[in-house]
Order: structure tokens, then sequence, then C-alpha cells
């Protein structure tokens, strides 16, 4: 036996010399096996394997093993694949030796109480999954797929393997009487489309009963932005987000389903792993695993008091056993304006400036120009124009890098992250850059206790340009150059009062530099005691520290008209301390399903700031970090703020076989800011839900893939209640006798209100979920109706009673609209896919009741109307020569603006415009409705998107449209005003002796309809054939281009009106490219 | 035995949850210790310093304050608008309503405010447990001669509207229209009081004192006619407390000797700018310009008469352009006895840019020009055509100021008030001024006798006082000129004597009311004016914003004939 044992070796060291010599040229392991048999000996098969590498084998062919007939089919295998395989079905071991020598022989020890097994991992479209974790559950025995997807393992038979990988979701598998095993396994994002996270707990999307949106990481970070609400715009029925300004780091208004609030904020409570920050600017969007947005009262009111404007949920990526994965992004774009007005040149200054005299008389050709123009006169008739605004607006950029690694073993699970985005923009000097830190842990204690810790460090170096500089810019007047003949820039260009807006971009004029740090961290400890009941416990704190220093020399704008230049420096923390337990109890009897959540919640908010000031450095070069050396105005000051937030809540869902589904959800709040009479509201909710689909009766149709109907009512409040409100304060009056600093407290026009209470929104919402065609299309209507009361308002108080204003809960206001969302797949074959993505809002938002039931003038609050409406007069053009006498029975003549005659005492029209009968609402900042469209097409290895966002119906205030200077006393726009020989309805005469202050009507002109539709996005992205990104070990590489805000439609010449017609900070486009890179 | 281990976790885990739950509860109390309120900070002697001290700065706003100008100085016979005028509806009366004149808004909510702030102090005092018996006496009498004084503009500005010697508890929404004895009744009273309480000295220069509620008081007697009682009172200030008029008329308003023996009582301004009241994030209540703004109100745009060679400096100051003299105020003066002319008019400037430049705008030849040369001059005549294109510099007379109507035909270009004008402020930009504003001085007093002794007809009196007055104003050499008889005496010349003497100085509308002789005047001396004015407008209108806010819309209606 052993005789021959050691002659099959000599001969198979013979062979081997011999192919040494043979295979030297073609290197080891490259050979590719194909191996077909049906019931051969393996010894066969290994003679086969033998013909087609170079592979050579030694074994003891007394090896029980190596005659026992099995089948086998590889096709392009690898050596090891071939013969995991092969001996899968049995106790035979390899060993690989130098020079493709492999040794066979037979595991004692496993044979009797182990069996082997082999399988192959796949994703759910059958493609190998290489690097996945296979674990023999309770043990450390694990293995990992090798890039076929193939495993081996020894196991016994009650084993169960456990199947883990990055971005899948993990599987159990009890091995039983298998030898081979083959598993797909669901891609987390997959699956997560199916599980929605809502208040305290997940749900599965079936099972929803309220309305939510759900948005998943690659959604939220499609269009590039500085921050994630930036990107989703448009891609969320019912939530309005508008960018207003194009400064650097600027951030998003977000306001779900209107507006609600008159003096609260109306931005919806973010929730960022369980805890509220609202900060999500500084979360990096490649952080984020999905976002939810819970919109009607029922999905809200577990979050009560705080919970009326709409919830905003983001959960972060984790870390998952397996494979450690890799990932890397790059942008960098540059920026321009979307459009800016350009106000008059030099010669149209000049003639607004001869018609202004004209009318005054004291200009009747250019015979009079030296009377008018004075000094000015070389520089009018050199021609001399300079486009002020030109000079400051330059490109700007974008640029963010990141790079971020999720691992994990069994019980260890870790995603972490870094990220660098910076902006800079229109304007010199004006930046912002944040850097983002993430690290998620997740650990297994023991047994079904664990424990695990989110944390997110963000800091901003930040520096932003003075308010008003592009204001200055367009009132300079155009004839003066900014530059002296030695190229030093002139401080006042022309002896004018207006300053050089370029001496701010001189280093160090003009500093506002703000430095802000904020932490994101929060640890969890879960416990299973049964597989029915989880306890959970959260604790979350949130700090936040901001230090701006301003320094304005004496060369900058703001201190044009004073003396000496001014430093100041403000520190600010803020510190909320969460801490939730959570008792999570779910049981399935039969046809019924309950699920039970409790929650107890404490939340503590503590903020304090505090600032120093003066003026006149010696030095300005040392800006406001020696604020010692300001001899003079010096100031300091501090402030708290802190307010405290005891909860308790429940929700209980229950399903009847999966169709007839409930929720009950109820909150008690109890804070800090309310008396204690009223200091606890509680906030109840009830939704339903019927999954039509999963009747019997809809079996035999084909039409309908999903259908399902929902209906809630609920309430929810809005925590706008400010700190302190419920006393009366004092305040310092700054005072001296002789010249020495004394104390003064007087009272502070507010008063305080011992009553205040939350304000209420109750809201009820039915809504439809279906699928057509196998969910080909998919979509959602919801209709809501939301009424607040007891709304929050400042309500001013006779001022003789010593008190001008108080906080009450008075008023009424009401949104109801409707929401659309739709999803279908267009195409969809191996080579060509093509979906389209569709939103539609249309939100109907009014105050219902004000004060004593009567509009509110002074603060324009009007009944009927969205919070934020325009009331003025109603332009209906200029009057005109012909119309003299009709003009001038109101009072006016040519030349003059029109206004119509609305109404009178009487409460018609009575030949008089007069401020009480003929104003009226003339529009409103809020849209009508909205609309985002989205495709995405990929072909081959190309994607596109194109994302088309639509804002139709609101009304804003045109800055340049308002800049018309009738005595020509600065520069502004450039607009076709009326004149004898150009009888224009568009502006009125010009008038040396009619200031834009008293010009009658002139605030009519700035009113603009702001309707706009823009292609936010198009991108087209390019990822490498697998085949070449595998040879550099990569596993992903995307190349993409992309056009944000590139092209806007609107009825405004030169200006994007989602800016809201402010001169400064005007938005930007963007034109970017960049990397996504996965190892 | 497992279950059973789990059932007493979870139940452990409950207590731990419920236990730190209810220590929570107390986390519900508010604490704010940046915050204060009114039962802590008055509660002893040193807070209601404090008090005390706030109940003064609601002057602020009325005293140096455009607002305060354009409702005391304005639409009167004296004072037109220049082209930056903002509040034409009260120099002129042209659309005067209660919703349109925020000037009117900040003066009614402020001056209420610190109305309740005395009556806050006046309920309070008593209870004060470490001020000795003299401390609460002098503050009570302080805060009594507050509440007198706020009382005074707020009855003589609107008219019987709300009355109140109660702070409100709580919310307030209801107004009241109380005759306008009352409210004297409890000035006199509230003085009275101030009188008997107050010292007769204080150290800290501007305090309400003796003389100061005296002076105060001979006022509100002459503009109730109790013309005995006012001489009285004014001769006890005049001969008691040490006061005498200034030698030069001009030296009162000199920077260097602002705190002199004529001043009674005066708005301390600090040369601290930070304990004046500007509006800034620590103090958001205050005004939005801050101090005295007196310099800029009057001052024609001489930076725009000929940019090349004169240009805004601090000296000249900076020209807000928002009033100009009416041609009646120049014409009462003669400016060649009385110094009051030179000594409150600017009606020179010089070049302070050398150039060569057009000097005379009406002409249009070039010279060069050196600093000190003059630029522009405004006469109060009416000068030959001829001999002012002569000259070198730009000359605004009469005729190229006002027109035969009396109605300006151009409101840049003027003589100008420089009384309150101050180089002493660090830039030409800044427009707070450190000016000390003269609410009472001493020639007031003369003035008020005079009045009275005209009215009880004594005019021999009347021209006594009026004087001592004219020969302090005399041009050195001109006192005999200046020298008036009883037969002089008449009330338009009290008036036109105390508009030469206190123009500007914030009492010209209340002296027209006291007299009734506003719309008279306006009538008969400004053109601008004259268009508008009715005969109702001896009060103004209450802010729209205080009748939409009371809830008793019935009761509380606005002032008769506004909107």
């Amino acid at each position: 036996m052993l005789s021959k044992a050691l002659l099959v070796m000599k001969i198979t060291t013979f062979f081997l010399l011999i192919g040494v010599l043979q295979v030297s040229a073609r290197g080891f392991g490259q050979d590719k096996l194909n191996l077909s048999f049906k019931n051969a000996e393996i010894s066969g098969i290994l003679i086969n394997i033998e013909k087609q590498t170079h592979y050579r084998f030694l074994y003891n062919d007394q090896l029980r093993g190596i005659k026992r007939k099995v089948s086998i089919h590889v096709e392009n295998a690898g050596i090891r694949e071939a013969l995991d395989y092969l001996f899968a079905q049995t106790e035979l071991t390899y060993r690989f030796m130098a020079n493709g020598l492999i040794v066979i022989n037979e595991d004692i020890n496993r044979q009797a109480v182990e069996k082997k097994v082999t399988g192959k991992v796949t994703d759910q479209n059958g493609s190998p999954l290489s690097g996945v974790t296979v674990t023999v559950k309770g043990t450390a025995k694990a293995t990992i797929t090798n890039e076929q997807g193939v495993f081996n393992i020894s196991v016994e038979n009650d084993d169960i393997l456990v199947f883990s990988y990055v971005g899948f979701e993990p599987q159990e598998l009890k091995v039983g009487d298998n030898t081979q095993i083959s598993i797909s396994l669901v891609s987390a994002a997959a699956n997560l489309e199916n599980v929605v996270v809502i208040g305290y707990g997940t749900v599965k999307k079936r099972d929803l009963t309220g309305a939510v949106v759900s948005l998943k990481g690659d959604e939220v970070k499609k269009v590039p932005a500085g921050n994630v609400m930036e990107s989703v715009q448009g891609k969320v029925a019912g939530v309005d987000i508008t960018r207003t300004s194009g400064g650097a780091g600027s951030s998003v208004n977000v306001t779900v389903r209107g507006n609600r609030s008159i003096i609260a904020q109306n931005t919806p409570l973010f929730i960022v792993d369980g805890i509220q920050y609202s900060n999500f600017q500084d979360i990096n969007p490649n952080d984020i695993q999905s976002m939810e947005v819970l919109k009607d009262a029922a999905s809200t009111a577990i979050y009560g008091s705080r919970g009326a404007n709409g919830v905003i949920i983001i959960t972060t990526k984790r870390g998952a056993s397996g494979k450690i994965r890799v990932g890397a992004n790059a942008y960098y774009g540059v920026t321009d304006d979307t459009g800016y007005p350009v106000p008059m040149n030099g010669q149209q200054y000049a003639n607004l400036k001869r018609e202004a005299n004209r009318t005054a008389g004291t200009w009747k050709s250019s015979a009079d120009d030296a009377g008018i123009f004075k000094a000015d006169l070389a520089a009018v008739q050199n021609g001399v124009s300079t486009y002020w605004p030109g000079l400051l607006l330059k490109k700007g950029s974008q640029q963010d890098y990141g790079v971020n690694v999720a691992a994990g073993s069994e019980k260890t699970k870790v995603f972490f992250s870094f990220d660098y985005f910076k902006e800079k923009g229109l304007l010199a000097n004006d930046y912002s850059s944040r850097y983002t830190l993430r690290l998620n842990i997740d650990q297994t204690i023991v047994g079904t206790f664990k424990v695990g810790l989110q944390s997110q460090l963000t800091w901003y170096d930040e520096n932003r340009r003075t308010d008003n500089v592009l204001t200055v810019a367009n009132k300079v007047i155009p004839y003066y150059t900014p530059y002296a003949t030695d190229g030093s820039l002139i401080k006042f260009p022309g002896n004018a009062n207006q300053i050089n807006p370029l001496l701010e971009e001189l280093p160090g004029t003009f500093v506002n530099k703000t430095n802000t740090t904020r932490i994101l961290s929060s640890a969890y400890a879960e416990w299973k005691p049964f597989s029915s009941l989880t306890l959970r416990s959260n604790l979350g704190i949130t700090n936040g520290s901001s230090r701006n220093g301003l320094f304005n020399g004496e060369n900058s704008i703001n201190r044009s008209t004073s003396t000496g230049s001014s430093a100041k420096v403000t520190n600010a923390t803020q510190t909320d301390l969460i801490w939730e337990n959570i008792i999570t109890w779910q049981k399935k009897l039969a046809d019924h399903s309950v699920d039970v959540t409790a929650v107890t919640s404490y939340i503590s908010n503590k903020q304090d700031s505090s600032y120093a000031q003066g003026t006149g450095q010696l030095v300005p070069g040392q800006s406001f970090y020696a604020l010692l050396n300001n001899p003079s105005n010096l100031a300091i000051w501090s402030n708290y703020i802190g307010s405290n937030l005891l909860s308790g809540a429940f929700r209980i869902n229950y399903g009847y076989k999966g169709k007839y589904l409930l929720t009950v959800t109820g909150r008690a709040d109890g804070s800090s800011v309310l008396t204690k009479d009223n200091r606890w509201s509680f906030f109840p909710s009830a939704a339903v839900a019927w999954r039509v689909i999963d009747e019997d009766f809809m079996a035999s149709q084909h039409l309908l893939s999903d259908l399902k109907i929902r209906a809630s009512y609920g309430i929810a409040g809005n925590a706008a209640v400010k700190p302190y409100s419920t006393n009366t304060g004092l305040i310092l009056i700054p005072f001296s006798w002789n010249d020495q600093t004394m104390q003064a407290y007087g009272f502070d026009p507010q008063n305080g209100n011992r009553n205040l209470k939350w304000e209420l929104t109750g809201t009820q919402n039915i809504g439809i979920d279906f699928g057509l065609l196998k969910n080909r299309i998919s979509g959602s209507v919801d209709y809501y109706d939301s009424k607040t009361h007891d709304l929050l308002l400042l309500r001013p108080v006779p001022t003789s009673s010593g008190h001008a204003r108080v906080v009450e809960n008075v008023g009424k206001t009401r949104n109801n609209g409707i929401e659309v969302s739709l999803r279908s797949v267009n195409i969809q074959t191996k080579q060509l896919t093509w979906t389209t993505g569709l939103t539609y809002t249309r939100n109907k938002e009014r105050i219902t009741d004000l004060v004593n039931g009567i509009n509110d003038i002074a603060s324009g609050l009007f009944i009927g109307s969205p919070v934020k409406s325009f009331y003025d007069f109603q332009k209906r053009g200029i009057w005109q020569t012909a119309d003299s006498t009709a003009a001038k029975s109101f009072g006016y003549k040519p030349g003059d603006i029109r206004v119509a005659d609305l109404s009178g005492s009487k409460g018609e029209p009575d030949g008089k415009i007069d401020a009480n009968y003929d104003r009226t609402i003339v529009g409103s900042a809020v849209p009508k409705y909205t609309i985002g469209f989205s495709n995405d097409v990929t072909f081959g290895n190309f994607d596109l998107n194109v994302y088309v966002f639509a804002r139709i119906g609101q009304t804003f205030v045109s800055d340049y449209a308002n800049k018309f200077e009738p005595n020509a006393i600065e520069n502004g726009a450039a607009v076709n005003y009326w004149t004898p020989e150009n009888p224009s309805n568009d502006y009125p005469r010009p008038n040396i002796n009619v200031s834009r202050a008293s010009l009658p009507f002139a605030t009519t002109l700035g009113y603009k309809d702001g309707s706009f539709v823009k292609i936010r996005n198009i991108t087209l992205g390019y990822t490498l054939p697998k085949t070449l990104t595998q040879k550099i070990h990569i596993s992903s590489l995307r190349w993409y281009v992309s056009a944000k805000n590139y092209f806007t439609f609107s009825k405004v010449k030169d200006y994007d009106p989602e800016g809201e017609g402010s001169f400064e900070r005007p938005l930007t486009k963007l034109i970017v490219t960049g990397l996504n890179l996965e190892f | 035995m497992k279950r059973n281990i789990h059932v007493h976790a979870i139940l452990l885990w409950l207590l731990t949850v419920v236990v730190a739950g209810a220590s929570c509860n107390k986390k519900l109390n508010e604490i704010n210790p940046s915050g204060l309120t009114s039962d802590v900070a008055y509660s002893n002697a040193k807070g209601f310093e404090t008090l005390v001290n706030a109940a003064y700065t609601y002057t602020r706003f009325w005293y140096g304050k455009e607002e305060g100008y354009s409702v005391s100085e304005m639409g009167t016979d004296i004072w037109t608008n220049g082209s930056g005028d903002v509040y034409t509806q009260l120099t002129r009366y042209d659309n005067l309503q209660g919703s349109n004149t925020s000037a009117l808004n900040l003066l009614w909510d402020n001056f209420y405010a610190g109305v309740f702030l005395c009556n806050t102090g006046i309920s309070k005092i008593a209870g004060i447990p470490d001020y000795t018996a003299a401390q609460k006496a002098t503050r009570e009498g302080e805060l009594r001669y507050l509440r007198a004084f706020y009382y005074w503009h707020i009855v003589e500005t609107w008219g019987g509207v709300h009355f109140t010697t109660k702070p409100a508890d709580g919310v307030e929404t209801t107004a009241n229209r109380t005759p306008v004895d009352t409210f004297y009744k409890q000035i006199f009273e509230d003085l009275q009081f101030a009188i008997k309480n107050l010292p007769d000295k204080t150290s800290d220069y501007g305090r309400a004192t003796i003389p100061v509620a005296k002076a105060f008081l001979a006022r509100m007697y002459l503009t109730r006619g109790m013309n005995e009682q006012a001489i009285a009172m004014a001769n006890d200030v005049i001969s008691n407390y040490g006061y005498t008029l200034l030698a030069k008329f001009g030296d009162l308003w000199n920077m260097g000797n602002i705190k002199n023996k004529e001043v009674i009582w005066a708005i301390d301004y600090s040369t601290n700018l930070t304990n004046n009241d500007l509006t800034s994030s620590a103090y958001p209540t205050g005004h939005s310009r801050g101090s005295n703004n007196g310099h800029l109100m009057f001052l024609q745009v001489y930076d725009q008469v000929n940019t090349s060679i004169l240009t805004r400096d601090i000296n000249n100051g900076r020209p807000f352009n928002r009033y100009m003299p009416a041609l009646s105020l120049l014409n009462m003066f003669n400016e060649s006895d009385d110094s009051r002319y030179q000594s409150s008019f600017q009606t020179v400037w010089y070049c302070n840019k050398a150039a060569r430049a057009v000097g005379n705008t009406f002409i249009k030849d070039s010279f060069d020009y050196k600093v000190g040369d003059t630029v522009c001059y405004a006469s109060k005549n009416t000068l030959n055509a001829a001999d002012m294109n002569a000259k070198r510099y730009t000359t605004y007379d009469i005729s190229r100021v006002y027109g035969s109507n009396g109605i300006p035909t151009q409101r840049k270009f003027y003589v100008s008030l420089k009384k309150f004008k101050d180089s002493t402020r660090a830039s030409a930009a800044e427009a707070q001024s450190a000016r000390d504003v003269f609410v009472m001085r001493l020639a007031e007093m003369y003035l008020i006798a005079a009045e009275a002794e005209f009215k009880i007809g004594k005019l021999d009196s009347a021209a006594y006082y009026l004087n001592l007055i004219r020969k302090r104003a005399a041009i050195p050499g001109h006192e005999a000129a200046m020298q008036i008889s009883s037969t002089d005496v008449t009330l338009d010349f009290i008036l036109d004597e105390r508009a030469r003497e206190l123009c500007g100085e914030q009492l010209r509308w209340f002296d027209l009311k006291r007299t009734n002789k506003l719309v008279d005047r306006i009538k008969a001396l400004n053109p601008d004016a004259a268009k508008y004015v009715q005969s109702y407008q001896t009060v103004r209108p209450i802010p729209q914003t205080q009748i939409d806010a009371v809830t008793n819309k019935t009761e509380f209606t606005q002032n008769q004939g506004y909107q």
C-alpha cells in the first residue's frame, strides 16, 4: 500500500519536473476549468483536471472518497472552486504544494460528526456575491465566499448558517440534509423599500396607515448640493423647499403642507437617528440610508407638541458584517449666477437725470447739461459707464470629497465616513467649508443585548460678505469709475454719497468669519428578552458652538457713515440632551397582529450666547482678535435660554388578516415654557387602512397590483412658545448720570401671558396607494385638510396700557390640498431602462381667524389669504395725457402711477384713492402648486437623470423693479418710464423733486409673477465595465457630469424668481463633474 | 426560572425609567438666569433706583429727535419742509392721519411706556424696605414730576385721551377717554407733590429738583391761563435758584459750555454715546438714530452746492435737509440789532477743498478756490441779481429760495438753523450728538412772565420781561435799539419774540396752541401749511395702531376730524 503510494509519488514528481518546465511560461492559477460529468468517479475527474491544467494530484488511491461517484457541472471555474465543489460531498481535503502539486487527503476529524456543505451565494439577479460572510450561528466558525460566490464549510445537520453582506439583508438557513446550498440575498436597499421608518420604530410599507414618503439614499444625493433638503427639492409631494439665497453655504426653507403658524416657524421637526436635530445641512448626503417625511397628523402625533409642521426622519448608514466596503466620492463644479438684472448704464442714467430735471423745468436741452451735471459733466460727456454689480459678481465653485467605510464582524458593525464640502460664492471672500466626520457602531454584547453609538462631528469655516454690498453696487452712479488714475480704489467715486463697494474686497476691510462646530452623538442600548419584546434606551447629546467674528473696517460699507472701524465677536453654544426609552411589543396570533410601542422622553435644551464689541481700533489688521484695542463704544452682552420637555407616548398598530389596519397614537407633553396650569397637553390620533388588493375579489383581476386606502385624523402641536413668554420681562436701557454709566431697567414692550398654550393642528388625511400592471406604474394620492387653532399671535395691545404687544392663542389657519406622486417604469430591458417620477402638490393656505376676527393690516395678515400675502394698491398703468381730466379728479397728473379705485366708504368706487378702501391682496409668496418631474434612463453603462421642477402661482417683490429713483438721486433699474413722448404704462415720469419715498404708489412697481419652471438637474453618468474595474481591484467606478439649475423659464427677465427678488446673493447654477468609487 | 429573571429585569428597567422620569418633573420649572422681572428687580432700593433712572429715559424719544421736532416745531408758522422731510404730514398738515404718521406712534408708545413705569414706581415705592423716608420722598417726587411731564405732552398733543395713575395688571386691551381737565388736575397735583418733596439741588445733572418742577409748573399755569400763578412761579424760579441769563445768546450753543447757569432742565445726552438711546441688539427698543439728532435736521445740503470745492465735513455738519425756515421766521429778525439771527443761523459756507471750479453756479466761470474762500452765501434779504452774479461764490438770496407768495421755489439751499450743530462729533457722518437738549432755560421764564402779564393786561410788566431778554440778545452797542415799550407788546409780538429766542427748541407748536394762534398764524405766515391746516388740528391724530388694538372701539375713538 505504501509502496504503491510511493510509486505514484515518484511518477508524479517526474511529471511535475516536466510540468514546471512547461508551464513556467504561462504562470500559475490562471487555468479555467470546464467540468461536466454525471456519476463519474472522482479519480477520473481529477485526471481530466490534470489534462486541462498544469496541476498534478498526489493522493493515496485507497482513500474512501476517491472512488466516489459524483456529478459536477462547472464552467470556467478556478481550480479551488472546482475542487471545493468536487470534494464537498466527501471527506476529502486538499492542500496546494509548490509548483502546482495538490495533495489530497482525508479529514479524519470531521468525518464522523460533520459534513461539508458547499454552496453559492448570489444576489436577486443571480450574480454571484463574493465576500459574503457565512457563519455557523453560535460559533466562531465562518468562511467567506470566493469570487464566484462559492463557499464551503463543515457543519452539523442541526447548524444554522448565517449569511451576511454589506448592503444586503442578513439571512439564516438551517443546514438539514443539504450538502449543496444555493441562496440569493436580498439587497438591503430593495428590502428597505418595503420598510419605512416612522416615529420610534419601523413599519412595513404595506402596513403603513399614515401619509409618509420614503426616499432612499441614492435619491437624496442625486442633485449635487450642500445639503440634503436642497437635493430633494420637488421630490416629495407636499414639501415646499426653496433656496432664496445663492450665498456660500446658505440653506433652504422647508415647509410641509403650507404655513400654519404666523409668529412661529413653519419648519418641520428633523429627527436624525432618533434625535431631534434641526441642522440638516450638517449631514453628509452620502451618509444617508433613508429619509422619511411624515406628513399627516396620524404620523406626526407621536411627536406631540413638536409635530404639527411635519417630521422629517433621516437615518444614516450602518456597518454590516462581511467584506469591507469602501466608497469614495468627489466632485468639482463651477457656479455662476442664474441671471442678474443690469442697472442703468451711464447714458441711461444721464438721460433719467435730464428727464427728471426736464419735468421740473430745469432742463430743456443738452445746453442745460452743465447746470444739472455740474462737476460730473465731463464724465457724462466722455460716455464713461461702469457696471458696478458686474465688478463684484464673479464665478464661484462647489466641491465635495468624501470617503466612507462600512465593515463589521458578526457582533461588531462599523460605519464611518469623512466628507469635505466647500462652496465659494459669487462674491469675493464669500465661502463656506464643511468638514463632516461620522462614526456609527453597533455591538452585540451578549445574546440579544446590543449597544451602539451614532456620532457626527461637523465643523464649518465660513466667511460671508456684507448683506448689502450688491444693493450699494446698484446705487452707485454709473458714470463714475472705481479706480483713480494710479489704480487705487476711490472711496467715494465722484464725490457721491455712495461708498465704493469694491473696497470691501481689499484684504481685511470686511471680515465676517464664523466657525461652527456641531456634534450630534447618541448612544443606545437594546435588549430583546423575548422575540416579541424589545426594550431600548437612547441617550442623545447634541452640542453646537459657534464663534462669529465681525470686523468692519473704516472703508467698509457699514462704517462709511460712522467713525472708525468696528469689531465684534459673538460666541454661542447650544446643547440638547435627549433621553428616550422605548418598549416595543409585537405579537401575531392567527389573523391578528398587534404592535405596541410605548415611549418616555426627556428633552432639555440650553442655549447661551455672548458678544463683545468695540470701535476705533488702531491697527485694522488686528481684525476682531484684539477687542481690547478698541477705545470706544465697548459693549458686552450675554444671554441664556433654556427649556425642558417631558413626554410619554404610545402607539398601537393592529392588523386583521393583514388587510384591515388600525393605528392609534397618543402623546402627552409637559413643557417648562408654559405655566403649571397649561403645562401638560395630550395629542391623540387614529388611522385606518384597508388593503383592498389583498381581498379575495381582487384576485381575479390583473390590472391592479396594489391598492390600499388610508384615512386618518390626529392632533399635533407647534412648540413655538418661546421660553419665558409667560413672564413680563425688563429691559436694560443704556443710561448715565454725569456721563457715568448707570443701570436703568424699564419694561419690555412685550407683555407676558400666563395663559399661553400650544398651537394645535388637527389634520384629516385620506390617501390611496396603488400599483398598476405589476407595479410598472405605482403611486399615491393624498387629500388632507389641516386646521390650526389656538394660533400663537403677537397681538398688538393698545400701547396706552404701557405695553405694545402680547403673545396670545388667538387666530386660526387652514391648509388643505392634494398631493400626487407617481412612478412608472416605462422601459425595462436588459440594456435600457427608463423610469419616470412625478410629484404634484397643490396646497391652499389661508388664515381663517385673527384677533377680533378682523384683518391685521399693520402685520400684513388677512383672513382668507395666505400668511405671506402682499397687500397694496392695484397698479393699472400710468396716467396718460389723454386721461388727464380723469387723473386730475383723483389728484394725479399724466405720468403718475395709475391705481385702481376699487371701493370706497359706501362699498363702491368713490372717485378717490384711499388706503382704507383701495388696497387689496395683490399676491402671495406661496405657490398655487408645485411639480417635480424626474426621468432616469440607464443604457448599458450610461445613466441619465433629467429633473424638472416647477413652482407656479407665487408672487415676489423685486428689488430691481422697485429700484426706480424718480429724482435720479442714485442709480437704479433700467426701465421704460413715462415721458410726454413715450406714453409708457410701466413706470412713472421722472421728477427731480419727487423722491422714491414720496412717489405715490411706488411699492406697486415691485410685484412680479414668481412662477417658474426649471430644469433642476441634468446628470449623465458612465460606469466603467466590471471587467475593467476588477483589474484595478475596484468594484464600481462611475464618472458623471451634472448641470444644476441651468435652465429656468419664467416671466422675469435676467433673474431667477426662486430668489424672491433680493438684490443680494443671486441664485447660482452649477456645472459639475465627479466620481463615485467603490472598493 | 429563565422567564422570571426576564420579568424581574423588565420590571427593574421600567422602575428606573419611572423613577428617573418622576425626578425629571421638577425640570419643568422654568429657569431664566439672564432675564429680569419687576417683582425681583424693583424689590429693594438698589433695584428701585434703576426704575427711576429708566423713568427719565423716555424723554429721549422726543427731545433732540426727528419725531419730536416734527410734532413740536413743525406744523407751525416758522418752519416748512426741506426736500428731505419725511413727515410732511406734520410739517404741512398734508393728509395728516394716525395711519400714516409713524412719528406719532413712536411718541405715543414711549410716553405711555414712561407713564406706565412711573405709575408702577409710584405704586410700589411705599413697599421698598431699605429706602429712608427722605429717599422715598425724593424718588416719588421725581416719578411724579416725570409723570406730569409725560402727561402734559400727551394731553397737549392728543387731547383727552387715555389716562390712568395705576399700572395695568396683566393684559389691558381697552383704553379710556379722559377729559383734559382731569389730566391737568393730576399734573398740578403731581407737581405740587414734587415741589414739596424734591431737593432743591442734585449732584446728578438732569435729575428733577424743586426749581425744575417749579419752572415746569410755571409753564403749566400759563398753559391753563392761571396767569398770576404763572408770574409768581416764574419769578420764583428767576429769583431764588441762582440761574442767570448768559451774557451772550450765542454762548448758549457752545458745546464747551453746554451745562450753564441758564439751563433749568436738560436732557443730558452722554458724551459716551453707548449710554444713550441708539437701538442695538442689547437695546432693541431704542431709537433708530440715538442721542441728539437736532444737528442733522435743519441744515441745507451745502455739500450739493458745489461738490468740487465744498464737501461734507464735521464742522458744517451732516445735512439732512429736513426743515427750512418759513420766510416769516427770517422776517422776524432784525439782524442788524439782534444777535440771535447770526447766533441761530448759518448763512455762509467756506471752501474746504481747494480746486479750480465753477464757483458761482449761476454764472459758470471757473476760478481757483482756496480753503477758506466763500462758496455759498444765503441771505434773508432780496439782493441785486447783478451783484450776486458778480461774486465768485453762489448766493441764495430770498428771491432764489422763496416765491413771491412765500412758498419755497426750491428746498435744498437756504439759511440754516445752526443752534444744534456739533463739531465735537467724531466724524462728519456721525448721526449721534452728545449735545444736551434744553427742555427749560431761564429765558423761557421771562417769556412766561411776559405773556402772563400781557394776558392780565399789564403791558408795562410784559415789556419789562421782554426787554430783559431783548437786552441780552442785542448786538453789543445796539441794546437801545432792541428795547421796546408797552405799546409794542401784542400777543403776536410775544410769539415773534419767542420765535426769535426759542426757535427750534421744541416749544413752538405748544406756544401757538396755548395762545389760540395755531391756525391763524399758519394761515398768515406759512403758505405751505396754510393750504391744508384745519381748525380741528389743534390736536394730533391718535396712532391708528392704538385705535386698531383697543377692544372698546366705540368708546375709544379717533380725534375729531381725522379718519
